[in-house]
């Protein structure tokens, strides 16, 4: 029996089997032996997740563009499925061929949250590979990451065999070229290896040593002689001319964005000094309105989707915003295609916007105060005060939401009682205001609903908390209790993370290669799914730091600003003294504007990476019809 | 102008729920620029009803959906426009218009015939069986029902007909929809728990053959005149 026939026998056995089909509509499906390289494309969680995810749609047809490169996908299999495999004798397969994956080329993983680690060790395991680059050889696929979180790709250095660090639309297509080429020519696995290392924005980290001294820090990071020292992350420049898929896959389950994406514009520089994306993502990068007007025609019929998503990590800062959405819902209103907006600022514009594509019927507003008290968001650069909390609070609800979910991190630098206590005042005195516009309201308006939702602060790499110590356990719990407490009553919701998922996503964000053996110990004692709280065991990954000495105080604990960090042979195009000057900022309460509005706040990126602002977005703004 | 559809669903898309093939047509429509009606309202649907929902694992030869236009457009035309934009597995097989007064393929179809490949051990008299079985007086079964306490029914005046095709392989003729209905699970279990050597069988050994209006015990098709009455 084939596999095809196998699948299609067994899958009753397993929840949600459209999972493991493939042929979704758009799919791109080549004949094995018509072409000279195969990559699959391997996203270490659930399809619903991996299919709502850009980057990887990006890279699946830029690469199948071209004909002599087979390019399927890979997601990572429920625990049902796995034992299914198991059982049946099925290895890791890609969908479209249902071929093995380990007999392509390249099998390209995307890092895009530390909790899918063991999972990437499990499906190298899956496609029956050796776990560790230093036990495969040239028969094996290449195993190569890239992504979110490849700017710290320490912990699971050891697994990969190269990293492609930064946009991988820039490179990837010839890296996968000469992948092929040194495969054909028969190269040892080392040999290889150190001829890729020549590539832009290529890491293989076989080839760097790492030190400790006897404090257990790194005292060198050493790259093998004729090696780069640093390796250069790779930016698109002209976003707008950049490819844009517009062929997208339709899937037949929902899955968590089951729209169609336009991504409008790349980056952001509001320079919040938790978030590594607005560090790693600049310069900021815009579409043209007549690029995006385009694309979404394009998208919209291929793929019969009703809706549009516009998305970026700050959407409404794009410059042509307002005119964009009013284009488009022109455009659409008669064909009954709906628009979207991925992220909403805490202001009246954003509400005015949102009303304007009239969301109101579909859910509530979510906006972002990070910080419960002016003063914390100060330190944090969240440029907003309480008061644009309750003028956008009250616009929402003026214009007929009755239901807002507030978002806020616990355990922020620096952060005292009363920062926690300002997160209830806040939420209650939005609540209060909901309650009275609904009082004074001539239309029928649900009970107000405010949801509280309040993640762990984890310091990241390549922003300016990197060095700060992360908060403990007990610190979590009793914030969280307090919330517990005085968040409850009729009308509010409260929510938050699981105090040892955020503890351990800690150890790893700042981890270094030494926690390689705690994931593999992890995966063997069954930690799968590790960021899906129903699967997350935390007796596991005890057990597992423990068996190898690792104390967790030594990755939680702070940095000091001298330190060798273990990302420090990455370049993000990010000058360290300036994450340091907003590091001490953030300590004395200081503002940075954005230096799209304001004076340039040299962080170098402009200037490092022969990359450059593109805010084009309000240019060349042209009748569509 | 309201036009009533029978398809296929086949192998590839055995997994897909019923909600799942919904949205596969409702973006069909859309990519093959099918000009369809629209409720009213904040949030405007496709005016789009589907048969009774095919369980998943289980393929359909002939399945059924309605859906209204927003403009007349031949049957033949828009079979052919959709059949461009639908995904392997789904198959158009016949598009007629009916009446807008027609009554919804789910009031109208009450029978199904389900065909199931059977685990019976070998050398059975499976007509012998099925002889027995269709002389019981009564054949009770527990039915499992979301969030509600189980119950027990009897699938007796409910099925209809069971036939041999090929060895182990059987057509049953039963109840479908609000006013009575079968399920195959509960079928293969009553089969099961009488008969020492059949055993129960996973929806991926059955197809539905086809769902019909059943009038003083003749089958009729969804199209036929004698539902639509047009």
């Amino acid at each position: 029996m084939n596999l095809e026939e196998k699948l299609d026998k067994n899958l009753y056995r397993v929840s949600k089997p459209e999972r493991y089909i493939g042929s979704e509509w758009n799919q791109i499906k080549k004949e094995w032996d018509e072409v000279r390289t195969r990559v699959v494309l391997a996203f270490p969680d659930v399809y619903e997740i991996g299919m709502s995810h850009l980057g990887l749609k990006i890279l699946y047809h830029l690469l199948n563009k071209r004909d002599d490169i087979l390019c399927e996908r890979v997601y990572a299999p429920w625990p049902d499925m796995e034992e299914l495999m198991e059982k049946e004798e099925i290895p890791l397969f890609s969908l479209e061929g249902k071929h093995s994956v380990n007999k392509f080329d390249i099998l390209a993983f995307t890092l895009q949250y530390e909790m899918g680690y063991t999972n990437i060790i499990n499906m190298i395991n899956l496609a029956g590979l050796p776990l560790y680059s230093n036990e495969r050889n040239r028969d094996h696929p290449l195993v190569i990451g890239g992504g979110a979180v490849v700017y710290n790709p320490e912990p699971v250095a050891p697994f990969f065999d190269l990293f492609f660090i930064g946009e991988a639309e820039t490179g990837i297509v010839n890296l996968v070229d000469k992948i092929k080429e040194y495969r054909e020519e028969g190269l040892l696995r080392e040999e290889m290896l150190r001829k890729l290392s020549n590539l832009p924005g290529v890491y293989i980290p076989s080839l760097y040593q790492i030190d400790y001294d006897n404090s257990g820090r790194i005292s060198a990071i050493t790259p093998a002689d004729g090696i780069k020292e640093k390796i250069d992350r790779q930016i698109i420049s002209d976003l707008d001319k950049a490819f844009y898929p517009t062929e997208f896959m339709v899937p037949y389950m929902d899955i968590v964005h089951d729209r169609a994406t336009l991504e409008i514009s790349r980056g952001c520089t509001r320079g919040c000094r938790f978030c590594v994306a607005g560090m790693s993502y600049r310069p900021v990068r815009e579409r043209k309105i007549s690029t995006l007007v385009d694309l979404a025609d394009r998208i919209l019929a291929s793929t019969g989707y009703d809706e549009v998503s516009l998305t970026s990590l700050s959407t409404v800062d794009y410059s042509g915003i307002h005119d964009l959405i009013r284009i488009l819902t022109e455009r659409y209103q008669e064909k009954k295609v709906s628009i979207s907006l991925s992220s909403l600022r805490v202001d009246e514009f954003s509400v005015e916007l949102a009303r304007e594509i009239q969301q109101v019927r579909k859910s509530g507003l979510t906006f972002a105060p990070e910080a419960g008290t002016d003063r914390l968001r100060k330190v944090i650069n969240k440029g907003i005060k309480e008061d644009d909390l309750f003028q956008a609070a009250e616009a929402a609800f003026k214009a007929g939401w009755s239901s807002i979910k507030l978002y806020f991190m616990l355990g922020l630098p620096t952060e005292t009682d009363e920062d926690v206590d300002g997160i209830v005042d806040l939420a209650r005195r939005v609540l209060e205001i909901g309650r009275r516009i609904r009082q004074e309201s001539n239309n029928r308006m649900k009970p107000i609903q405010i949801h509280v939702s309040v993640s762990t602060f984890i310091p990241k790499p390549f922003t300016p908390f990197q060095w700060v110590a992360m908060v403990d356990k007990e610190e979590i719990l009793k914030k969280q209790d307090y919330l517990r407490k005085n968040l409850r009553g009729r009308g509010l919701k409260l929510s938050w993370d699981e105090p040892d998922l955020s503890v351990l996503e800690g150890i790893f964000a700042r981890g270094d290669r030494r926690l390689a053996p705690v994931l593999e110990t992890a995966w063997k004692l069954g930690a799968r799914f590790d960021g899906w709280n129903e699967l997350f065991r935390s007796d596991i990954w005890k057990k597992a730091l423990q068996v190898n000495g690792i104390n967790e105080q030594d990755y939680l604990t702070s940095r000091n600003t001298g330190d060798i960090l273990p990302w420090a042979h990455i370049n993000l195009g990010i000058k360290e003294g300036f994450l340091q000057k907003e590091y001490d900022r953030a300590l004395n309460e200081e503002f940075t504007p954005d230096c799209r509005f304001k004076s340039c706040t040299g962080c170098d990126i402009c200037f490092s990476l022969d990359s450059t602002m593109e805010i084009v977005g309000a240019d060349n703004i042209v009748n569509q019809d | 102008m309201l036009i009533r559809t029978k398809y296929a669903k086949l192998k590839p898309l055995r997994y897909i729920s019923h909600l799942e093939l919904m949205n596969v047509l409702r973006r069909a429509f859309r990519r093959a620029e099918i000009p369809t009606a629209f409720t009213g309202g904040f949030n405007p649907h496709v005016k789009l009803s589907l048969s009774q929902p095919l369980s998943v694992g289980m393929t359909g030869c002939s399945e059924y959906f309605d859906l209204e236009l927003a403009e007349e457009m031949p049957p033949k035309i828009f079979r052919e426009k959709l059949s461009v934009f639908l995904p392997a597995g789904l198959e158009l097989l016949e598009t007629r218009e009916v009446s807008a007064a027609t009554k919804s393929l789910q009031a109208v179809a009450d029978t199904a015939i389900y065909r199931i490949t059977m685990n019976i051990d070998d050398g059975l008299d499976e007509e012998r069986i099925i002889k027995d079985f269709m002389s019981l007086p009564e054949i009770k079964v527990t039915r499992e029902r979301r969030n509600k306490k189980d119950r027990v029914i009897d699938l007796k005046p409910m099925i209809h007909n069971i036939e041999i095709i090929d060895q182990a392989v059987w057509d049953f003729t039963v109840s479908t929809g609000s006013r009575g209905n079968v399920r195959t699970e509960e079928l293969l279990r009553a089969l099961a728990e009488r008969f020492e050597g059949i055993k129960e069988v996973p929806e991926v050994n059955i197809e539905r053959r086809g769902l019909y209006k059943r009038i003083n015990d003749e089958l009729y098709q969804p199209f036929a005149k004698k539902v639509t009455g047009s």
